[in-house]
This record gives structure tokens, C-alpha cells and sequence, in this order.
């Protein structure tokens, strides 16, 4: 049993791992530019709430201290606050890229890597 | 707090509000832009030298934004290390700016040239800011803008290539820097700091009761930045993106902005995990064995090359192994033999694509076998970069020869003479693609030379950067003193 309460403790974290790893393996292994793209943005979300969750304090309050109340446990505050910079840092990559594969479709026609690198190819052959 | 500690920050305020200004210069002329640039860049040289001499008379100082304690806030250090580097980089890109003024509109459209310029500026405010911070997930922050402006900038050119090669670019930087956030994450969880020295103070004890932590966080970090820096296995990005960049850009992407992560890994290996713990997870020996590959494979993939830019970029890949080696040589002399070839590729890789690049201006030609005969005709660009090809295979009186020889005797320092062999043979094989190229530019005939009999068409401000680049490579192939001991207090200063 002592297994699954681990588990079942650690949820957060895995959960986290989980969103990581598919969001990887959606960047290396899809061939698709804008499901690329979707897979930094799991990746990225992956590492946010990883970072929310070493914030969490067991039996932790919301850290809005009212001055009249003394102390109380408190959830840190401190990683969400730098994952707000964080999401707004994801946010700019993506349209970044996304305005860069609108580029590539209109040149290439496609989205779809593998046509793109075989395009590329032909071209270089008849150089 | 004297006037001179709240230079750093004017520095980044300075790049930051020139960036701002160029478009509101649209009206003007384009030469008003280019002037104002380039006082701001002599200005911020200026105070960087001064920060330089500060920080060595008074010794290093912080800087915390707001007043905020560093476990809150962020917290900028500026020691010998900082100091020395940014001074360094900025030194070389208003070289490189006064070139871009003759040559950036190759490729770039009329209207666009002022963006290429708000680019590089935030690229510079950027990468200050990566070398000044001293906090985890600052550097983050910095790094992430440091890769959407180095992406838009080899994108800004409108030609096919350019779009897929910056997508690969963006997509492969964002695995490194999301791996890289992955280990900053693991390190909150263990210490609850961001800030680097007090990470550092938290783990040196404790790590071994986390050690699974500390483990994954080194991990995640080294290949993240490892993807940034294009070490060896996660270079393939590099070749595409440099060759495709504008000629200008090339030099600073791949003479500047790989170092500015060679010099991240730098602080995360001394001074986040510090070398008692990084020697513990047999760090040293994993990074130099990939290290080593790198120095072969890069030159093996180079020769094969037949477009001069591409060779160049796979010869960056090489080099950067150098770089790599001597940091995991976990020594002063390797840090220091790794910190010289840092300036040193800087200075000879920046030659070698402003001198391409004055060909490719003059006769769009970009194969390597199509440079029959071109010594004649680009005495002055083609003798620097040969100087700069001579400097890379290590030949004696280039700063490329010191680099070498010093690296050479840390291997040997640090017990693994073997290495020399590969330092021997990556030698060997960077001659292999760099002669042939000086062969057929100086000792064959063009058969198109009585036609061609003007010399150096290009402007002289495109000549006289590549110029005092030839004399920097010499002078401190001839000199190395005048650096070396600059360098050696910058390692002294990581912990």
C-alpha cells in the first residue's frame, strides 16, 4: 500500500514528469510543424506546474496576511509568481514560431515537415 | 553606492532604449540611426572598461534591483568575471556593427534594415544581462530572449532556407532552455533559492541526503545548455542557422552568442554546483569524452562541406569542443586555456566570416571551390583570413596556437594526456578543410583574373573591422600576456 499513498503524494510531481515527457516526445517525433509547436507548449506547461507544485505547503494558506492575524502557514507564493514571467516567456516563443511556420506555409505550401525536407532535397539535386 | 556600481544597469538600460529609439528614427536618414548606434555602443565599451578597472581595484560588487534581498529579488554580481566578458563582447560586436553598416542590407529589404539593428541591440541587452545576473531563473529569462532575437534575426532575411532552418532553430533552443528551467525547478525544490550563491551555500553539504535531485537537476541543466551551446550531439542546428544568418550576423551568432552559453555553463558548473560535487558525479570525465567527440566529429562533418559558410559553422562545432574540454578539465589552467579560446575563436571566427563575407558581397559566390585565384583579387580580406584559417589549425604566432598549447599542458595537468591526441588530430583535421580553401584563393590562377583586376571593391568600412581583427589575432598570438592575466583573476573569481 505504501506504494500507491507514494504515489498518490507525489501526484503533482508526476503529473508534471508525465506533461514533459509527452511533450517531448510530440517535438522529436511529430512530423507536423504547428503540433510541434504544441508540444514546447506541453512541455513548457509540464515544467509551470512543476514549479506551482514545490510552492505548495501542506495544510497552507492562500499568502494573503491579514495584519490583524498572526502567523498561520502559508503557501509560497514565490514560485508562481515566477512562472507568470515564465508563461509569458512560452507565450512569445510560440507566436514567434507560429508566425514563422504562417512563413513556411506560404513558400512551402505544406506544414508537414517530411515533404518540406524532401522539397528542400529536389531543389539541392537540381543545383 | 558610488556611481560607477550603477553602471551595469545603465549599460542594459542604454542597449535596451536604443533598441526603443531606432524605429522612432524612421524619418531621419538611415546614417542619423546608425551614428546614434553607434555612440551608444562606444559609450556602453566605455563604461564596460571602466566596470572592468573598478572591479579590479575595489573588487566585485552587487547590484539588487529595489532594494529586494537576493532570496527575493533579483541580484546582478559584477566581478572580474562579468566585467572582463561583457567588456569583451561589447568590444567585438562594435567591430562587427561598423562592418554591418557596409553589408547589412544583403538579403534584408530596404524597409527592414532598421529591424535588423532593433535585433541586435536587444541581443545585446540580452546576453549583458545573461553575464551579469547572478540568479538561476534571471538567466532563464535572458536566455530566452537572447533566442527569439538570435531566431528572428537569421529570419529576417525572406528566403526559403532561412524559415526552416530558424524553425529548427526554435524548436531545438526550446528544448534546451525548457531542460534547463526543468534543473532550476529541482533546484527550488531542494534549497528554495534561485539566486546562484546561495544555491551554491545550500547544496555544497546536503546534496548527498538529495542527491537524486541534484543528480537530475545537473543533467537537465548541462543538456539543456548543452543544446543552446550546440555541444557536439545537439550541434545539428547550428550549421543551417549560421550559414543562412546575413553575413554580419553570422560572426556575432556564432563568434558571440554560443560563447555567451559556453560562458552559462561555465557559471553552472563553478559556481551553482561548485567542483566538489560536479567531480563526485564524475561530471568531469562524462563532459570531456563528449568534448573529445566533438573536436573530431565537428571537423570530420566540415570537410565534407562545400558551401564556405556551412564549413564554417560545422569548424564552430569543433572549436566549441576545445571550449568544453578545458571547462571540464575542472582546473584553473583548463578554465583558463578554455576562457582564451573563447576570445581567441572569437576573434579568429569572426575574421573568417567577415573576410567570407566581403567575398560573398563582392561575388556572390559561396562554394568553396569556386575561391581559385581570389587571393589575388581580396588581398586584404583573404590574407586575414588566412590568418584566421592558420589561427584555427593552431599554427605558432595566432592567439589559436596559445589557445592549443595551454590546453594541451591542463590536459596534462589534469592527468589525461591522452587527450592530447585528440587535440593533435582535431588539428590535423582542421587543416584538412581549412588549406584547400587557402591553396586555391593563393596559389591557383583564376582563369577570369585579367577581367576582374579591381582590388577590393568593398567599402572601407567593411575592410578596416576585418583588419583590426587580423592585427588583434596576431598581436595576441605574439602577446598573450596581455590578456591571459585578465583571464586568469576572471577564474579565480567563480567560486
Amino acid at each position: 500500500m505504501s506504494f500507491f499513498q507514494s504515489l498518490l503524494d507525489h501526484i503533482n510531481y508526476l503529473g508534471a514528469v508525465a506533461l514533459f515527457v509527452i511533450g517531448l516526445f510530440t517535438v522529436v517525433t511529430h512530423g507536423n510543424l504547428i503540433k510541434r509547436i504544441m508540444g514546447i507548449n506541453i512541455m513548457g506547461t509540464g515544467i509551470f506546474l512543476f514549479f506551482v507544485a514545490i510552492g505548495n505547503v501542506t495544510g497552507g494558506l492562500p499568502p494573503i496576511i491579514d495584519p490583524a492575524e498572526e502567523g498561520g502557514t502559508f503557501i509560497n507564493p514565490l514560485p508562481s509568481v515566477l512562472i507568470l514571467t515564465g508563461i509569458v516567456v512560452v507565450v512569445s516563443i510560440t507566436v514567434y514560431s507560429l508566425s514563422l511556420v504562417v512563413r513556411i506555409y506560404e513558400t512551402y505550401g505544406t506544414t508537414d515537415q517530411d515533404e518540406i525536407a524532401k522539397m528542400i532535397r529536389e531543389e539541392n539535386d537540381n543545383d | 553606492m558610488t556611481m560607477i556600481e550603477q553602471l551595469p544597469v545603465i549599460n542594459l538600460l542604454a542597449l535596451l532604449a536604443m533598441a526603443l529609439l531606432v524605429p522612432l528614427l524612421r524619418g531621419r536618414s538611415f546614417k542619423t540611426t546608425l551614428i546614434l548606434g553607434l555612440c551608444v555602443l562606444l559609450g556602453v565599451l566605455l563604461s564596460s572598461i571602466l566596470i572592468l578597472y573598478h572591479v579590479h581595484t575595489e573588487g566585485a560588487f552587487y547590484y539588487h534591483f529595489g532594494g529586494h534581498s537576493p532570496v527575493f529579488g533579483i541580484e546582478l554580481l559584477i566581478n572580474e568575471f562579468s566585467a572582463l566578458f561583457t567588456m569583451l563582447i561589447i568590444a567585438l560586436v562594435t567591430l562587427v556593427y561598423v562592418y554591418s553598416t557596409g553589408d547589412a542590407t544583403e538579403g534584408i529589404g530596404e524597409n527592414e534594415y532598421g529591424r535588423y539593428y532593433i535585433l541586435l541591440f536587444i541581443l545585446l541587452f540580452s546576453m549583458f544581462g545573461i553575464i551579469y545576473t547572478n540568479d538561476l531563473f534571471n538567466t532563464y529569462v535572458f536566455m530566452e530572449i537572447l533566442s527569439i532575437t538570435t531566431c528572428s534575426i537569421i529570419s529576417i532575411k525572406r528566403k526559403k532556407e532561412n524559415y526552416t532552418s530558424a524553425f529548427r532553430y526554435v524548436m531545438l533552443n526550446e528544448i534546451g532552455s525548457l531542460s534547463y528551467l526543468f534543473g532550476v525547478a529541482l533546484l527550488y525544490m531542494i534549497t528554495g533559492y534561485t539566486n546562484i550563491e546561495l544555491v551554491h551555500g545550500a547544496i555544497q553539504q546536503s546534496w548527498p541526503l538529495y542527491s537524486a535531485n541534484v543528480v537530475t537537476a545537473v543533467a537537465f541543466m548541462v543538456v539543456g545548455i548543452g543544446f543552446k551551446a550546440a555541444i557536439f550531439p545537439f550541434h545539428i542546428w547550428l550549421p543551417d542557422a549560421h550559414a543562412a544568418a546575413p553575413n554580419s550576423s553570422s560572426a556575432i551568432l556564432s563568434a558571440i552568442v554560443v560563447k555567451v552559453y559556453l560562458l552559462i555553463l561555465v557559471k553552472v558548473i563553478y559556481s551553482v554546483y561548485g567542483v566538489t560535487i560536479m567531480t563526485a558525479l564524475n561530471m568531469p570525465l562524462i563532459i570531456g569524452l563528449i568534448a573529445a567527440v566533438g573536436m573530431v566529429m565537428g571537423s570530420v562533418f566540415a570537410i565534407a562541406q562545400k558551401d564556405i559558410k556551412r564549413m564554417l559553422g560545422y569548424s564552430s562545432v569543433a572549436q566549441i569542443g576545445y571550449i568544453v574540454m578545458g571547462i571540464s578539465l575542472m582546473s584553473v589552467a583548463g578554465l583558463s586555456a578554455a576562457f582564451f579560446h573563447i576570445v581567441s575563436h572569437g576573434l579568429m571566427k569572426a575574421a573568417l566570416f567577415l573576410a567570407a563575407g566581403i567575398i560573398i558581397y563582392d561575388r556572390k559566390i559561396r562554394r568553396v571551390n569556386l575561391f581559385d585565384g581570389l587571393g589575388f583579387q581580396f588581398p586584404v580580406s583573404m590574407f586575414v583570413f588566412g590568418i584566421a584559417a592558420l589561427g584555427m589549425i593552431g599554427i605558432p604566432i595566432t592567439t589559436g596556437f596559445i589557445a592549443k598549447f595551454n590546453l594541451a599542458f591542463a590536459t596534462l595537468d589534469a592527468g589525461r594526456g591522452i587527450f592530447i591526441v585528440i587535440i593533435v588530430i582535431s588539428g590535423l583535421l582542421n587543416a584538412l578543410y581549412y588549406m584547400p580553401v587557402l591553396i586555391s584563393a593563393f596559389l591557383r590562377d583564376n582563369p577570369e583574373k585579367q577581367r576582374h583586376i579591381t582590388f577590393e571593391k568593398a567599402p572601407r568600412t567593411m575592410l578596416v573591422p576585418v583588419v583590426v581583427l587580423g592585427i588583434l589575432i596576431l598581436a595576441l598570438g605574439i602577446y598573450p600576456d596581455l590578456i591571459w592575466g585578465l583571464l586568469e583573476s576572471a577564474v579565480l573569481s567563480l567560486q
